[in-house]
């Protein structure tokens, strides 16, 4: 048959590539500089520069810029070569990449402002949410298109998982961002309490398995063959994979609420799920390695494969660990503590980012017509990479364990033994270690980014590398007696349909009863909506991150409800908009802040926002002094109060015209007591605020 | 909109089904799976395998 001779865009592939490394270093400086503000809390410079603002920023930056810049450039690269065809459109493809940076850059100004919605890994407000779904649309698009205009008859299994990526981000994206608009910047979560937790993790937990694995294992599949020049060690086996992972991956979100307010079903069901995962994770991983069998012995001189291998196997790493955490014994001791930061950048230093540099070693020479310029630079890059992985991780494992071993220790005379500033400051060592570790990988990086300059300049981009393929015969019809697989292999919109409903069973089984049922959010009587201080108190605890390290769910065991108080319910969070439970404990719980032992004046807040080290010595948590001079925007207030109503919240008919007289006489109150200790503040101040909503937390249940 | 994000239900009829329904779907999703994967034919296994190669086929060795 006559063959046809296109070109393939490889202009796009490099921008996307270009993109990947810088963002990888915006991402990870600014991880280190968060790393070293636990050390050094006084690294903590103005309110643009703290903690709770920047470590959004970090994971932002290095999940949606680094690594997705990342899958970008591998899918451009991979999907040409395996559809035998050019993209389908340049401009597609340009407004693809622009679109995308232009999104990181708003991120990247935004989230440092305190713009955030105050979810995790969502925390982009609804403008950029609205531009996210319209460039991911583009992504799609072109993809799809390009994938009908092939010229090989199946689709290689590295583009099953590129359409599972599209379509279950799509969808992930969706349900968990709606929310409702207050002002340009500000929005409230559609969902509150439980039901938001619920979203959100069901989010959260498939960001990971559909961003951050799903298309990096479809770039295994593609780049780790073509780097070791032979097949992938079994097919068969990456068709199981493929269709197991996405099947068990949508279940297992709820294995970040275990022992909270979340029904104890959906709690078991994502524990069941998680635990099934390791197989199809292990098949894969296995998958990968014994690719390389019959050429282990190249392993020792090619770098681009250690890079692979050391990936594949972080990636077997996390994926074990994963299930395990996911027990409830285990995550029990695990949750809330530094162990799950070991874990995930086992992920993102391991599996993501030595991939990533895998294929920037593999792939840059080639688009540049060129060799790598030193390999010897390269081989340095790998050894201080691991390095610093293992420097990361050895400590935060350790401080993880430590610390949750202290939390749940008791005296002899039944008494918890650390108070936890106690358990906080004995980590200080431990985050000292880990931002060595950091700076290691960060090193390799640099030196990456010389030896590519270097490459770069020896070579000269071919923008558009000819090929040849005879042009695709379309059977439309399946033939009788073919494999039914093999059918659905040619049908990209069949393939994503099934993929589609495969991973909508999951998601559906778990959230629709949430939603539904009322017995799953039994309500409390005594709960009652904020007031408007509250709210905007709320709203500042939320632009500041205080989720980060705060978090706001008593787990059911001794050692908690003898630090905070009683354990939390479901039905405590029915106003919630967005909930605010947390993932991680670097500060202790906040959820009975005001009650009980944990009661503290005004004055004792006001102080403590002010200079955190002078009622607490020796705590790492940044200063808010700036809130002692700003004063609080109230022109929102009605607004916000009106946003609530629509949202269903139990406020009185007409309850906005008067919400900024409430909120005054309770501004006051708080003025006047404060004075009461010697402290003159004006009631406008924001101070006042996240005085009246901390002194709320835990109220509305406690026994007056 | 969105208002039925507050209207429960009080049950949902005959939702002890709804676990067996699951268990099933999945059994026989994998069951069909495995099934189909062990019986593809293995010219086509390695012509899959060789796409990314780029080059005349070699026989996989398994």
């Amino acid at each position: 048959m006559q063959t046809e001779k296109f070109y393939y865009d490889n202009k796009t592939v490099r921008n996307f590539a270009y993109a990947t490394i810088l963002w990888g270093i915006v991402g990870m400086l600014a991880g280190l500089w968060v790393s070293l503000q636990l050390v050094f809390p006084s690294l903590n410079i103005t309110q643009y520069g703290s903690f709770g603002r920047l470590r959004p920023l970090h994971t932002n930056a290095v999940i949606f810029a680094f690594v997705g810049n990342g899958i970008f450039m591998g899918v451009y690269y991979s999907l040409q070569r395996l559809c035998k065809a050019r993209m389908y459109n340049d401009t597609l493809s340009k407004i693809h990449f622009w679109g995308w940076q232009l999104i990181i850059v708003f991120a990247a100004i935004t989230l440092p402002l305190g713009i955030t919605s105050g979810k995790e890994y969502a925390e982009l407000e609804w403008p950029i949410d609205i531009a996210i779904t319209l460039i991911w649309v583009v992504f799609g698009w072109n993809m799809f298109a390009t994938i009908i205009k092939r010229r090989e008859k199946h689709l290689y299994v590295a583009i099953w998982f590129y359409i599972a990526t599209f379509v279950t981000v799509a969808v992930l994206h969706i349900v968990n961002s709606f929310e409702l608009p207050v002002t340009l910047f500000k929005s409230y979560s559609w969902y509150a309490g439980v039901q938001d937790a619920l979203v959100q993790w069901w989010y959260g937990h498939n960001a990971v398995a559909f961003f951050l694995t799903t298309p990096y294992l479809g770039m295994m599949y593609y780049f780790m063959p073509k780097a070791a020049n032979r097949p992938v060690y079994s097919y068969r086996l990456s068709i199981i994979h493929f269709w197991a992972l996405i099947f068990l991956y949508i279940w297992a979100g709820p294995h970040h609420l275990l022992y909270t307010a979340l029904p104890n079903w959906a709690q078991s069901l994502g524990v069941v799920f998680s635990f099934m995962l390791i197989f199809p994770s292990w098949g894969g991983m296995i998958n990968g390695l014994l690719t390389l069998r019959g050429a282990w012995d190249r392993v020792r001189d090619d770098v681009i494969l250690k890079f692979m291998v050391v990936a594949v196997t972080a990636y077997g790493m996390a994926t074990f660990e994963g299930p395990m955490l996911a027990l409830k014994n285990v995550n029990a001791i695990a949750h809330f503590t530094d162990w799950i930061i070991a874990h995930v950048h086992i992920g993102a230093l391991g599996w993501n980012g030595m991939l990533t540099f895998g294929i920037i070693y593999w792939l840059i020479p080639r688009i540049f017509s060129t060799t790598l310029f030193s390999k010897k630079l390269a081989h340095n890059h790998f050894w201080l990479a691991t390095l610093g992985m293992i420097f990361y991780a050895v400590p935060m494992y350790w401080a993880g364990f430590t610390q949750s071993s202290m939390w749940k220790q008791f005296t002899e005379s039944g008494q918890l033994k650390y108070s936890f500033l106690e358990t906080v400051t004995y980590l200080k060592p431990f985050y000292a270690m880990r931002s060595f570790g950091g700076t290691l990988y960060l090193i390799g990086v640099v030196l990456m980014v010389y030896n590519i300059y270097k490459t770069v300049k020896s070579g000269k981009l071919v923008e558009n590398e000819v090929a040849e393929a005879p042009p695709l015969v379309v059977e439309h019809k399946r033939q009788s007696g073919e494999h039914w697989h093999r059918w659905i292999e040619r049908k990209p919109v069949y393939l994503m349909v099934l993929s589609l409903i495969v991973i909508l069973i999951g998601g559906a089984i778990e959230l629709i009863p949430t939603f539904l049922i009322k017995s799953n959010v039994p309500t409390i009587s005594s709960v009652k909506p904020y007031t408007p201080l509250e709210l905007q108190g709320r709203d500042i605890y939320i632009r500041e991150g205080c989720y980060v390290c705060h978090s706001q769910m008593v787990r059911p065991f001794r050692s908690e409800t003898e630090r905070y108080g009683e354990y939390s319910k479901a039905g405590e969070f029915v106003y919630d908009h967005p909930f605010q439970w947390g993932s991680k404990r670097t500060g202790p719980d906040l959820a009975r802040e005001g009650t009980g032992n944990l009661k503290k004046t005004d004055g004792w807040h006001f102080r403590h926002l002010r200079e955190p080290s002078s009622m607490s010595e020796g705590s790492i948590m940044p200063a808010y002094s700036f809130m002692l001079e700003q004063n609080l925007d109230t022109s929102s207030t009605a607004a916000k109060i009106r946003a609530m109503q629509t949202m269903g919240v139990p406020y009185e008919k007409n309850f906005d015209r008067k919400a900024n007289q409430l909120l005054m006489e309770q501004a006051n109150k708080i003025s006047k007591n404060l004075l009461s200790d010697s402290i003159r503040v004006s009631p406008r101040k924001e101070v006042i605020a996240i005085i009246a909503y901390l002194q709320r937390l835990g109220k509305d249940i406690s026994k007056p | 909109m969105f208002k039925f994000i507050k209207q429960y239900a009080s049950t949902i009829e005959n939702c002890q089904v709804y676990p067996m329904i699951s268990l099933i779907i999945f059994f026989v999703f994998f069951v069909v799976l495995l099934w189909f994967v062990i019986k593809m034919d293995k010219k086509s296994v390695t012509h899959l395998s060789n796409i990314p190669l780029d080059k005349p086929e070699i026989e996989s060795n398994h």
